[in-house]
This record gives structure tokens, sequence and C-alpha cells, in this order.
């Protein structure tokens, strides 16, 4: 039992069954299968994306572009897909579009060594204003989205949305790289101690680089999802849903410090944050208040892991030297 | 006998500065070998070299009669050289387990074996006499324990030269004589050591041959049965050492420091002293007896449940670090790297941080005058340095002290609190810094050491006291303090 609490992601699990038992008493509706759906289906694009983050805040970075790679990525998806392209040929050139929009973050940050805040602050905007160039006032509505797509947002297996499914599916393969591969492991070790992570052999850049450029391809894949999810692709698909990203991250046990954290958490986090957002909107709270909320919230989550992590070190035993 | 590694003629230039200028340096199978030299030597710049840091300008290295390749820290981890810095690098948020193996997780087909790697670390630990969970965080570990783990890394590279940067700094005799036994066996199967130490007394127990640096440059090679600590001493200063701890005579004068039965639960309890005018009281103790936590409560860094500290016949509030610099005293903490300097800023900026007040005008810094600040305190404690704006993580170890020093010391207190004033430092800047705090005490000045160094307890301290568990065990008087009594009270050993 002990052991299970220590797992970071354990309480923040408890949190998130906890709130979404209380507001579906409330709220009946929120408790139904529909309920759940809802809840999935909404946090699917978040919980995508925190895949993507939490590969980049472990190392005691951010990276704020995705959203803006996200929402070009559907509008690419999208047109081709209109032109008459076949799905699979208009996924691989939002994969690509990502993986270039990391690529340039990755140089940027691990060659060139500038801060992740200020670089991926200057791609989100420069690839949402390309995207507006591009677009202009263009509108990929949903009878142009591929058949494929529409479905899969129509549909669920096992009463689980598709959407969420993919997801999980990336959510398990990041996980597992981060988990079990040396290349993830290191992520870790940058984050915790990055003078050390050189010392260590550790090839600090070329890790960096492919962790941005990762990040930058699952969201050119998510562009998919977008445009699933809303059945339609504009100019500003999938503006400001970075900070989400990153709140979800950080409520699930990402810790912004580097070094600590995992996918699971971020994608626990991303299903808090919206089922509260849900809840409060079943109670008919106005939306205002709901940021304010979220806020509280994301401060109320560093606050308690600064706590408890004082705590368990004032309980290590002081080393007297017998 | 086979002779593994050979520096020959190592040169490297750090911008206007020579690090190194002809060093060499030789290392046999099966020889614990010490190399020593004074801060600014060389020492760092060789080790590192070695640990594929830094590249030479000139020279040549040969190891196992080819060619060392300088390719990164890496590269020389695979050639075999392991080095163990004198500040452990460890990842706080990672395990023991992986801290050992990282950088080369143990895989099982691609996928890392965590099994493994807690199975090897944790025999690991066991073969060094420490036993810790594989599976702890490496946050909150004691640096001697930091150290251990650190070595234990070494030796899952089952490395062929060894280089072990002043591991001893931090470690209470008991585990400085376990480190020397695991140093004997890793010599008795074959490996070369390279053993960094500023403790004389530790070189001739433990190596077998010394090398001495200077300036850059070797000056000496010799086996250890041919040299003594006075020819070591002379040929690292180069010039003689009339004495090691030139204490003054100061005027006792008024208590200003009154600690009255201060304690904390589960570390330290019923802690009473004083401190006069003038007065140096060194505390001496064990690595983990509580002594740095004594400070930093009477300091207000940290809290203290009961008891209390009369500073200046006024009561100090608990937990108010900043009430008491206003009043005039200063810390100078144990860990100059986390917690006195800030690493990458200049030398200005560090020694004149504490009085930003004094030297500003309309809230902004005046520059010319900070830089006078910093240019006479430099003077006074005879820093080695390029240019007063250079970070000072570029000075040596000595010299990032006398930073620190100045730092706290320009702000004028009434008294000093101290912790492990001269840990790494080499003998020469040691006794500069003896020399300053001793004429900073016949000035007045009340100074609270912490020192694990007998000698410089000894040496330096008006009275005495000696810490064991948390408690006050000892007091003794400097005419009535030796070696045999405080190490006695120290250990809990009935003398």
């Amino acid at each position: 039992m002990k052991r299970l609490l220590s797992i970071r992601e354990v309480p923040i699990f408890g949190v998130l069954v906890l709130f979404f038992g209380v507001a579906a008493l409330g709220n009946h509706a929120l408790f139904s299968a529909s309920g759940l759906h809802d809840l999935l289906f909404t946090s699917s694009i978040i919980c995508l994306l925190a895949c993507a983050e939490t590969l980049i805040i472990v190392m005691k970075h951010i990276d704020l572009s995705i959203s803006s790679t996200i929402g070009f990525s559907s509008y690419i998806i999208g047109k081709n897909a209109s032109n008459g392209h076949g799905l699979l040929y208009c996924l691989i050139l939002g994969v690509i579009f990502g993986l270039a929009v990391g690529a340039v973050n990755g140089v940027l940050v691990a060659y060139l060594k500038l801060p992740s805040l200020v670089v991926t602050l200057g791609t989100l905007y420069l690839v949402r204003g390309l995207f507006n160039q591009v677009a202009r006032g263009d509108f990929i509505n949903s009878d142009k989205v591929p058949h494929l797509l529409t479905y899969m947002a129509d549909h669920t297996f096992v009463k689980v949305p598709y959407l969420f499914l993919v997801a999980l599916a990336m959510a398990i393969v990041v996980g597992f790289v981060m988990r079990h591969l040396r290349s993830g492991r290191d992520l870790y070790a940058i984050g915790s101690n990055l003078p050390a992570a050189h010392l260590a052999g550790i090839a600090v850049e070329k890790r960096t680089f492919w962790a941005f450029t990762a990040a930058g391809g699952i969201a050119g894949l998510g562009g998919a999802i977008l445009l699933a999810r809303f059945g339609q692709a504009q100019a500003n698909s999938g503006l400001g849903i970075e900070l989400s990203v990153v709140s979800a991250c950080v409520v699930g046990g990402v810790a912004i410090a580097g070094g600590i954290g995992t996918i699971y958490g971020a994608m626990i986090g991303a299903l808090l944050l919206q089922t509260i957002v849900m809840a409060l909107g079943a109670l008919g709270v106005s939306q205002f208040w709901q940021g304010v909320v979220n806020g509280a919230l994301l401060i109320a989550a560093i606050s308690l892991d600064k706590i408890l992590s004082s705590r368990s070190q004032r309980t290590q035993i002081m080393r007297v030297s017998a | 006998m086979q002779t593994i590694l050979e520096i020959h003629g190592a040169a490297k230039r750090f911008g206007g500065v020579h690090a190194l200028v002809d060093a060499h340096l030789s290392l046999n199978a099966g020889e614990i070998h010490a190399l020593l030299g004074e801060n600014g030597a060389g020492k760092s710049t060789l080790l590192k070299t070695l640990a594929g840091v830094h590249k030479l300008d000139a020279g040549t290295i040969t190891l196992f009669g080819k060619d060392f390749i300088s390719a990164g820290t890496r590269g020389s981890l695979e050639q075999g050289i392991a080095v163990i810095y004198q500040e452990p690098n460890l990842f706080p948020d990672l395990t023991l387990a992986e801290n050992v193996f990282i950088g080369r997780q143990l895989v099982h087909g691609k996928t890392v074996d965590w099994k493994e790697m807690v199975a090897r670390s944790s025999a690991l630990f066991t073969r060094l006499g420490v036993p810790l969970n594989p599976l702890r965080l490496a946050r909150g570990l004691s640096i001697a324990d930091q150290q251990i783990v650190e070595i234990a890394k070494a030796l899952s590279l089952d490395a062929k030269v060894i280089v072990m940067d002043e591991p001893t700094a931090a470690l209470s005799a008991n585990e400085t004589e376990r480190l020397f036994n695991v140093a004997r066996s890793l010599r008795a199967e074959g490996a070369a050591l390279v053993f960094v130490s500023h403790r004389l007394d530790e070189v001739m127990a433990l190596c077998d041959r010394v090398t001495i640096m200077r300036d850059g440059s070797t000056v000496a090679t010799a086996p250890i049965s041919d040299v003594d600590t006075d020819k070591i001493v002379k040929w690292m200063v180069g010039r003689e050492l009339s004495d090691l701890f030139p204490k003054m005579p100061a005027v006792i004068g008024e208590t200003i420091l009154k600690v009255e039965n201060i304690g904390r639960t589960g570390q330290f309890a019923d802690i009473s002293f004083e401190v006069r005018a003038g007065e140096i009281v060194g505390i001496a103790g064990l690595v983990g007896s509580g002594r740095s936590e004594v400070i930093r409560s009477i300091f207000g860094v940290d809290n203290y449940e009961t008891g209390s500290v009369t500073f200046l016949g006024k009561k100090m509030p608990k937990n108010a670090p900043s009430k008491a610099m206003r009043d005039g005293i200063a810390l100078v903490p144990e860990d100059r790297r986390q917690q006195g300097l800030f690493m990458p800023v200049s030398i200005a900026r560090n020694s004149s941080i504490t009085l930003l007040k004094s030297l500003s005008r309309f809230g902004l810094i005046r520059k010319a005058k900070e830089n006078a600040s910093a240019a006479e305190w430099a003077k006074k404690l005879q820093l080695k340095f390029n240019s007063l704006e250079d970070s000072v993580d570029r000075l040596s170890g000595g010299n990032q002290q006398k930073v620190v020093l100045a730092k706290w010391l320009s702000t004028n207190p009434k008294l000093l609190i101290i912790d492990e004033p001269t840990r790494g430092i080499d003998v020469g800047t040691k006794s500069e810094v003896h020399r300053f705090l001793s004429q900073e005490a016949a000035k007045g000045l009340g100074i609270l050491m912490i020192s694990s160094e007998l000698p410089e307890v000894l040496g330096m301290s008006d009275r005495v006291l000696v810490m064991r568990e948390g408690r006050l065990v000892a007091h003794f008087d400097a005419k009535d303090a030796n070696p045999e009594n405080v190490i006695a009270a120290a250990s809990g050993a009935n003398a």
C-alpha cells in the first residue's frame, strides 16, 4: 500500500476519481456511459499532445509550438484529402511537416543552445503565421474530411472512442520508450542534472534534438485527430491549446523542473482538467470561472508536489557515522 | 611492472591562462599514485583531460601502449578511464541503480534490464561496505553516500584507470578507511589508481608513488618511501612554509553569541555554548554528528524546536536569516558550489552581492564602486584571477572559497559562522585562509568554525567543542585539547 502511494501517478488518479465521482453525484448525466465517452473524446487531443510535451518537459525544456504544428498539420491533411489524395499520403505529409518543425526546434535548442521557451514561442508564432498566410480564409469542412477520420470520430471500440484509443496507443509507445529504452532514460538524466549528463557521456545534443523532433512528429500526427475531432480545419485550429497541454502535464506530476514524471500521469492530468471543465459546465458555472478553477488547480498541483517532496526528504534518516 | 598510462609533456591553455605547461604522469598496473599540487597547479585540468572533457594543446597520452583518443567523456569511459570528481555528479531524480549505470544502462535485447541493474548495483554497494538501497532516489543523499555511488559507478565500469579527485574530502574517518580498503583491493586486482588529496597523512598511508605538480608542470615523481610530508609540501609550494596555522593572539572580549539548550527532534538536542568577540570556537565531530544542522539553525535557515539564541544581548527570532545578517552574523556554508556562490556570475558580482545596498544609489548598482570593493577584497585575500568579470566557476576551489569569504566579510559582521573553511583546498591557500581568519579575529570578529580536520580545529581554535550524534559531548580550552581527547570524544571512545 505504501509502495503504491509512493508512485506519483496514484494520488493524481485518486483525485481524478474523486472529482469525477463528486461531479457525477451532482449531475447524473456525467456518470453515464455517454458522460465517460464525452470525457475521453474531448480529452483525446490534449492526451495525445501530452505525450509530446512530456518528452520535452522531462528534459527541463518546454515546447509551446505544438499547437501551431497540430493546427497547420490538420489543415495540410484536410486540404490534400479534399484535393483527392489518399489518407495515407495526407497523413505522411502531416507527420513530415510536424517532424520538420520539431527538427527546427531541436537544432536551435540542442545545438545552438538557445532557450527552448523562446525558441518554441518563436516557432509557435512563425508556424501560425505561415498557416494563416497559406490558409487565408480557407475552410476545410466536414464533407471534405477523409471518411476514415469521420468514422473514427463517430465510433467506439468497447465503448472507448477511437480517437482516445489513438492517444492511448501513442502513450503506450512513448511510455515504453521513456521507461525501457536507454534513449528514454537519458531524457530523465538530462532533465535531472544536465552537467552530470554530459559527464556521464550521454549524447545530450542528439537526445535533445530527437526528442524535439519526435514531439513535432506527434503533433503532426495529431493533426489528423484534430481534423477528425472537429470535422473541420481553418486558420485558428488548435489555437491556444499548448498551455492546456503544459497544465495537464504539470497537474499530472511531470515536474516543470525536469527529471520527474510519466506520460500516464500527464494523461491523467489531462482527464482531470477536462472533468473539471465538464463538471463546472454541467453545474452551469460560466466558462470564465472554469478558467479560474483550472488556474487554481495548476497552482495547487505544484504546491502539493512541493509539500510532498519536502516531507519525503525530511523522513530520510540522518546517517550518523558509527 | 607494466605501465598502463603515460602522459608526456602535456600542455593546455585557456585564453591567457596556462593551465598545463609541461605535465608528466606515469601509472603502473597495481599502484595507487598520489597526484598533489596547490590549487591552480593544473591537477584538475590534467584529470579532465583524462576524462575526455579537455583536449591537450600539446603532449602525448599513451594508454596500454596505444595513443589515448580524446573523444569526450564517453570515449574515456570506453577506454577504461573513470574519473570520480570531488563534487559528486548524481541525478537526484533517478534511482541509485540507474545512477550507477547511467549512460550505459544494462539492456536485455533492446530494453533496459532493471532487475539486473538493481542486483548488480546492490552487489557493488555491498562490496563497498555501504548497503544503500538501489531503488532509492539519489535526492537527499549525504555527500559521503553520493561518493559511494560514484565509486560504485567506476567499479561497474571495470575501469583499469580510476582517478579519484579528493574522494575523502567529505568522508568521516571510518568511511575513509573503508574507501582505502576498497582502493587497496582494486590495486591488488591490477588497477591503477590516481588519488588526489590535500590530506598528506592519507597520501602517506595509502599511496605507492607520488607525483607533484606546480604551476602546470610536474615537479617530481617519487616512491612514497623516499619522501616525507615536509619534502612534499616544499615541492608543492616551492617555498618553505614556516607555520601552517599562524594563529595570532587575540583579545577575547564580551560574549556576543549565547546559545541555550537548542534542539530539534531527531537532529540535535541540548546544545548550549557561547562565542565571545575575538574568539575562534571550533566545533569538531564526525560527518553526520549534527554540527552543520546546529549552525544552520543558529543562523536561521533551519528551524529549532527548543531553547533560544541570544546575539549581542538580544534574543534572535527563529528562521530569520535576513535578520541575522542585518544584526551582523555571516554564514559561510560547507558546499560553496551549491550554497555559497552564483557559479556563472562574475567574481565582482559574487563578492558584492551581500552589500548591494551600500553600493547602490537610487536603487541602481554603481559598477565602479562594485569593482573597487571586489578589487580591494581580492587583494586582501590574495585571490588569483584573470579578470574580476570572469565567472567564478572558472576559479579553482581555493580561490572560490576566498570569493565566498569576501562576499561575507565585506558586510563587516560581528560573528562569522564558517563550515569546513578549507575543505578541498591545497596547503598554500589553506594557510592563507587561516592567516586571514586569524587576522579578522584579532580585530574583534567572533568566529564559530566547523572543521573535520583535526590540525585545523586544534591549531585555530581558542576553544574546541565536540559533537557526537546530535549532542555536545565535550568542551576543551585550546591548551587542554589534543588529538587524542578530541577524537575520543567525537567517536565515543572512553578516553
